[in-house]
């Protein structure tokens, strides 16, 4: 660590005042975002990132936000560069098409450029997840065929111009999705975002020189790349392959009775200070919208490595820290889909995915250093319709979260996002207050960490009752035949389940993804993963067990079943005993 | 008239602030302080002071103490053993949290701990709907096996959290009387009184907060009056983190509201120095060992924020880190940052040079303290440019070793990067005021504030070293430094005023709000709040009242606090209410949407008791101090030969000292750069002002 590489020109001081406060920037315009944005799922549940770009579009910071954006908001802000050459002070640009630089159409890019005294610094994007971009279901997330059934597609364009508000833009995007002034008051926080941050950067430039942050901001990716590459060359040089299946793509095909799996498949090789990611043998792209943009796959590859790599948070997240890493996926294929394949699910269903893969992969190399698989899945619901209490309409997204792996020297994190996801839940009083369902139960589910020396994650299940009047909903998620594997011997977690039960108790399970009526009076039951465990269970520290036990996260009849416990009374008997004694 | 006397608990040191409220003569008397039991250190700080100062128990209006003691036993993990009842199906509330994780690639990080673990959080069968109405009625027979089996687990405190118990208590006020009947002297927190506000997790771990904390806080009370009682001293008022102080029995109400009140004092002590130099607008800047605390005083008002988590990570820059357990009660906004004397330099595998978060303490301390300290430090920077002394602090008491400063920067620092030993320590100084500049930035600039128009206060040992690089970064154009800057905050606790907030969920449209139910919610808080000032015994004079709402817009998720006129609620007071709004959303924000319904999500009443002001002063003796040297070099962009002064030499006219130069006393140095002028006003304050 002595030898210093020479990637960064400014002197030392200078370098880490601009470099912190291009983050300080990023923070910022979160900041403004969340406390001003409408909807829960922005501003309750964080579905959004932030970010500070060159004049090229390349990221030079991005806040402390979601890694499922790591790998596609470059991709967000070059479409903008790419599309328009006369860029003017004022301008800001709107556009989602995952076939243009975006994820998935609810993913909005705000994109404004930074200029001072008539020269580009650069650009602000905030990427916000609209909870309705139109379509034929409410939330948008609906299982069709293609990229035209999804919603409003919107290629780059300009939402104001000049500092004023192009209307005949904006009336088109406002005519197109439900619940219109919501999506005004959550775009008019993602401007306000990016509007804060264009003039923090103009005043590094003014204190600093135009010139001066325009190297530096180049000079803050060269640093990430040097890092990152300084992190690669201190593991061993090796390859490890792993190949999982996906449910589903929410179509079920003429001629067949079920929802087919698919298979993906990746091998890791790492020499030297490099790292390649090699996808060949992924099946090919599939009917429903389950199907990755490679910047999509790009983003949960990135999220795991640095994970494994950067555990301790050293390499600021940029473009520049993605330098040494190759993604390579066959054309076509479920991870690098061509259009007009339908996206909708993949954007976070296929990143979990492959965040948890890369995990598996890079066991063969460095397994003191991996996970077992998480949860792997968002889990989405949407509910739609009208509020008996106001008759206006409404649209509510919710994600629930399961298992966080188990680790190599301690276990897993019950019920907390994981891999490329963070977002927060919505509290049961506020989705009450603002949306006409009673959550009956929100809970830990016994037995769904996997069973390891290290026990996976509880899953966890959440149900709503649907009140007074019908309810058109959507599920998303993965996992339901496909359980969360275990590593070095670990068990795998409990998988996902969703059902509805009708006002007679009557029970039917669901498809993992598709749109579903939730009539009045029926409860919605949603059983998301646990995650699995690390190393044999047989090692399981029994005093471990015990305490599992007198918590209630293992049964008696789970500890017999998956640590083949001859006695779990003794155990938990022993773990009440020290529990008086302290 | 008589003395006040207050006692604050710091890593090192207890400090004990006095103060003659005749005189206002102030005074600060420092003990090592005693980790393994507080309450010794405070009764030997508060002896130790009475007798340097020459004070009669007698004498002795006011006790007040800033408590450690919740903080710590959140962080150690050393509460009460705590049973928890919920609602049917959300046994597990306080362990599913909010669902995000703390640190987005950290694959080693640890869950949040759990104040009451799973085997002792119980369910009963009852519900309340999103409008009040119960729809499931309370299952008592279910509540008696529940009450039965908390009865055989020996806990020391119930928390009881049941959904929407915010817009009717019935429930839970039914839980707690079963308590309370079936378990005599057991204490019994119920969130409805504790917190009654919207989200059901954060107002489950305000709650439990309160249980954990409780039994821990009201043993240390008992202990601490039963001695002070001893010395026939008063008895106790605690700080409480909204910068108010309150007595024993109100804190053992709401243990969580006194949580994190060491630094509520330091900018309270802030607060009052404006007020008596005239000062509204000022930013309080307190820079010790190992952080950097700023917070913003507009108009003579301090922002309170209840945006805040205890005993994780801390509140470290604009967001709380998710390691720690939400409380939501009002706490003086701050903004701190891991930048000290004792933060360390270091360079990054990338080349980058860091200073902080790791902090060389007290102990090994920087690396001139020579006492085994190699690494570089802060101080150890100002040492090298020779802001402080190259041979002794703390008036001769503390040794410097310039040598050992400049060997660490040198190894460390500077030839790494091949720079010679001033231009790296320059660039370490750099370093730890951009930070600083930030925590400054968060407070003032991203709150919507012109930092151009406030004052910077600056105290701590570190503080008024840095205070005018400050400045300049900030445009700011006084920087005022208070006599005994190293134990200013103290002061705070005697100077301050009694105060409790009470707060209620109040959900509804401005334009649509039932005016008679508000008035009488108000009514009903204001009637707490009156009942309080009656039980401290002030005079009707001194008593105030005030009122607030969270506002926002309708569909929006975080309020904003607005001032609420006097008098019953009518139309025009909620429109006028709602201009207040729009106002301070589009200052915060840069923002506002004046079509829109605004959203009143809670009304507030904060209850003030005023203590008789003082203005506050402290001994300075006209001219030099007797030791030290007279002269240096000190860096200021070049090498300049500067004059070191003591306070009592600053003259007091408007004129003032130009500088550069440097003021050097007991506890604190001061730097005023070229460019800046200082003097001394009559009660021992520096004000330095940057020449036009």
């Amino acid at each position: 660590m002595a030898a210093h590489p020479s990637v960064v020109k400014t002197d030392a001081a200078t370098f880490e005042v601009v470099k912190n406060s291009l983050y300080a920037v990023a923070e910022e315009m979160k900041v403004v975002l969340a406390k001003t944005a409408y909807s829960p799922i922005l501003k309750v549940a964080g579905d959004y990132s932030c970010g500070v770009f060159d004049d090229r579009g390349n990221m030079v910071a991005q806040g402390p936000d979601l890694p499922i954006h790591l790998g596609s908001m470059p991709d967000a802000v070059r479409a903008v560069v790419r599309a328009w050459e006369d860029i003017e002070p004022g301008d800001v640009f709107v556009h989602n098409d995952p076939y243009f630089g975006g994820s998935h159409l609810p993913d909005v890019n705000v994109v404004s450029p930074a200029f001072v005294d008539g020269a580009l610094l650069g650009f602000c994007c905030v990427r916000a997840h609209w909870p309705d971009i139109g379509s034929a279901t409410p939330g948008s997330y609906g299982a069709v065929t293609d990229v035209y059934g999804e919603g409003l597609r919107l290629p780059p364009v300009r939402i104001h111009r000049g500092g004023a508000v192009n209307r005949d833009v904006e009336d088109m995007i406002f005519a197109n999705v439900r619940t219109p002034a919501e999506r005004r008051g959550d775009l008019r926080a993602q401007i306000a975002a990016n509007r804060r941050a264009c003039e923090r950067l103009a005043a590094l430039a003014g204190k600093y020189g135009t010139d001066n942050l325009k190297r530096i901001m180049q000079e803050v990716m060269d640093y990430s790349e040097a890092m990152m590459r300084a992190l690669l060359r201190d593991i061993p040089d090796g390859e490890g392959a792993f190949e999982d299946f996906c449910d589903g793509d929410g179509i079920v095909a003429p001629g067949s009775n079920r929802d087919e799996t698919f298979d993906i498949r990746l091998r890791i090789t790492k020499q030297g200070d490099g790292v390649t990611v090699d996808f060949e043998g992924s099946d090919a792209q599939v009917a429903g919208p389950m199907n990755a943009p490679l910047s999509v796959t790009s983003s949960g590859v990135f999220a795991g490595l640095k994970m494994a790599m950067d555990s301790a948070g050293v390499v600021p997240p940029n473009s520049g820290a993605w330098r040494p890493v190759k993604v390579v996926a066959p054309e076509g294929s479920v991870v690098n889909a061509q259009y007009p394949a339908p996206v909708v699910y993949a954007n976070h269903e296929m990143s979990h995915r492959i965040c948890d893969m890369v995990f598996g992969a890079l066991a063969a190399i460095i397994p003191d250093r991996v996970m077992a698989c998480s949860q792997g899945t968002s889990a989405v619901l949407t509910l739609g319709g009208t509020d008996y209490r106001t008759d206006e309409h409404y649209v509510s997204y919710e994600t629930v979260k399961g298992g966080f792996g188990a680790r190599p020297d301690r276990d897993g994190i019950s019920a907390v996002a994981s891999g490329i996801s963070n977002t927060m839940n919505t509290p049961v009083e506020v989705i009450e207050m603002s949306f006409p369902v009673r959550v009956e139960s929100y809970e830990l589910l016994p037995d769904s960490g996997g069973a390891g020396r290290w026990r996976g994650g509880l899953g966890a299940r959440r149900t709503w009752r649907i009140l007074e009047r019908d309810s058109r909903a959507t599920v998303c998620c993965e996992r339901t035949k496909s359980a969360p594997f275990g590593i070095e011997g670990g068990a795998a977690g409990a998988p996902a389940r969703i059902s509805v039960v009708d006002a007679h108790g009557a029970e039917r399970v669901l498809n993992s993804k598709g749109a579903f009526d939730a009539p009045a009076g029926a409860l919605v039951v949603f059983d998301v993963p646990g995650s699995g465990g690390y190393g044999p269970p047989a090692d399981r520290d029994p005093a471990r067990l015990g305490e599992d036990l007198a918590d209630g996260y293992v049964t008696p009849e789970g500890a017999r079943r998956d640590y083949a416990a001859a006695d779990p009374d003794a155990l938990l008997a022993a773990a009440n005993g020290r529990d008086a004694a302290v | 008239m008589g003395w006040r006397i207050g006692v604050d608990i710091g890593g090192t040191f207890t400090d004990v602030a006095v103060l003659d409220e005749e005189s206002g003569r102030a005074g600060i008397a420092k003990v090592l302080t005693t980790p393994r039991d507080f309450g010794a250190a405070v009764i030997d700080g508060i002896g130790a002071a009475m007798g340097e100062y020459g004070i009669d128990p007698a004498s002795v209006s006011l006790v007040s103490h800033a408590t450690t003691i919740v903080t710590n036993a959140l962080l150690e993990g050393k509460g009460a053993d705590v049973a928890l009842i919920t609602t049917e199906g959300f046994r597990d509330v306080l362990e599913l949290r909010r669902s995000a994780r703390a640190d987005l690639y950290d694959l080693f990080q640890n869950a949040p701990a759990v104040l009451v673990p799973r085997r002792r959080r119980f369910e009963v069968a009852e519900r309340i709907d999103a409008q009040g109405e119960v729809v499931a009625p309370l299952d008592e027979a279910g509540l008696d096996t529940v009450v039965e089996r908390i009865r055989g687990l020996d806990v020391e405190a119930v928390a009881v959290c049941l959904v929407f118990s915010f817009l009717n208590d019935a429930h839970e006020r039914r839980v707690g009387e079963r308590l309370r009947a079936a378990l005599p002297g057991l204490p019994v927190f119920l969130s409805s009184e504790v917190l009654p506000e919207i989200r059901e997790f954060e107002r489950t771990s305000t709650t439990a907060v309160c249980a954990y904390v409780g039994p821990v806080l009201a043993s240390y009370l008992d202990r601490l009056e039963a001695a002070l009682a001893e010395l026939r001293l008063p008895s106790l008022y605690v700080m409480g983190s909204n910068g108010g102080v309150f007595d024993v029995p109100e804190a053992l109400k709401m243990p969580a509201g006194a949580v994190e009140s060491g630094p509520a004092a330091g900018v309270i002590a802030a607060q009052r120095m404006g007020r008596q130099l005239g000062r509204a607008n000022l930013i309080s800047f307190d820079m010790g060992g190992t952080t950097a605390k700023a917070s913003l005083i507009e108009d003579g008002r301090i922002e309170t924020t209840s945006e805040y988590e205890v005993g994780g990570e801390g509140n470290v820059g604009r967001w709380l880190h998710g390691t720690g357990h939400p409380i939501r009660v009002p706490v003086i906004d701050l903004a701190e940052v891991s930048a000290g004397g004792g933060s360390i330099a270091w360079l990054d595998p990338g080349g980058a040079l860091r200073v902080g978060p790791q902090s060389a303490g007290a102990e090994p301390g920087p690396a001139c303290y020579g006492q085994g300290g190699t690494r570089p430090t802060v101080t150890d920077a100002n040492v090298v440019l020779g802001y402080l002394s190259r041979t002794h602090l703390l008036g001769g008491r503390l040794p410097i070793d310039a040598a050992a400063s400049e060997a660490a920067i040198r190894e460390h620092v500077a030839d790494p990067l091949g720079l010679d030993v001033a231009e790296a320590a320059a660039g370490i100084v750099r370093v730890v005021n951009n930070s600083m500049a930030e925590a400054l930035r968060i407070v003032s600039v991203e709150r919507g504030h012109d930092a151009r128009e406030f004052s910077l206060a600056a105290f701590g040992g570190a503080g008024p070293v840095h205070a005018a690089a400050l400045a300049e970064e900030l445009g700011i154009a006084e920087v005022i430094v208070p006599p005994i800057p190293g134990g200013f905050s103290a002061l705070g606790l005697v100077a301050t005023d009694l105060r409790r907030d009470y707060a209620h969920t109040f959900y509804a449209r401005i334009d649509d709000v039932d005016l008679d139910a508000l008035n009488r919610r108000l009514a009903e808080l204001e009637a707490a709040a009156r009942t309080m000032l009656e039980n401290a015994g002030l005079p009707e004079a001194d008593r105030s009242i005030e009122r607030s709402a969270d506002c926002r817009y309708t569909r929006q998720a975080y309020e904003l606090t607005v001032p609420l006129g006097e008098g019953r609620v009518t139309r025009a007071l909620l429109e006028a209410l709602a201009d207040g709004f729009h106002d301070r959303h589009l200052r915060t924000y840069g923002h506002k949407n004046p079509d829109e319904a605004v959203q009143m999500v809670n009304v507030r009443v904060t209850a003030t008791g005023r203590l008789p002001g003082v203005e506050f002063h402290a001994d300075v003796e006209d001219g030099a101090a007797s030791a030290g040297e007279r002269e240096r070099e000190v860096v200021f962009g070049e090498r300049v030969r500067c004059p070191v002064v003591a306070r009592g030499e600053l003259p007091a006219g408007a004129e003032g000292r130009p500088g550069p130069f440097i003021v050097e006393e007991m506890d604190c140095t001061i730097a005023v750069p070229p460019g800046w002028r200082a003097r001394r006003d009559e009660r021992g304050f520096i004000l330095m002002t940057r020449s036009a």
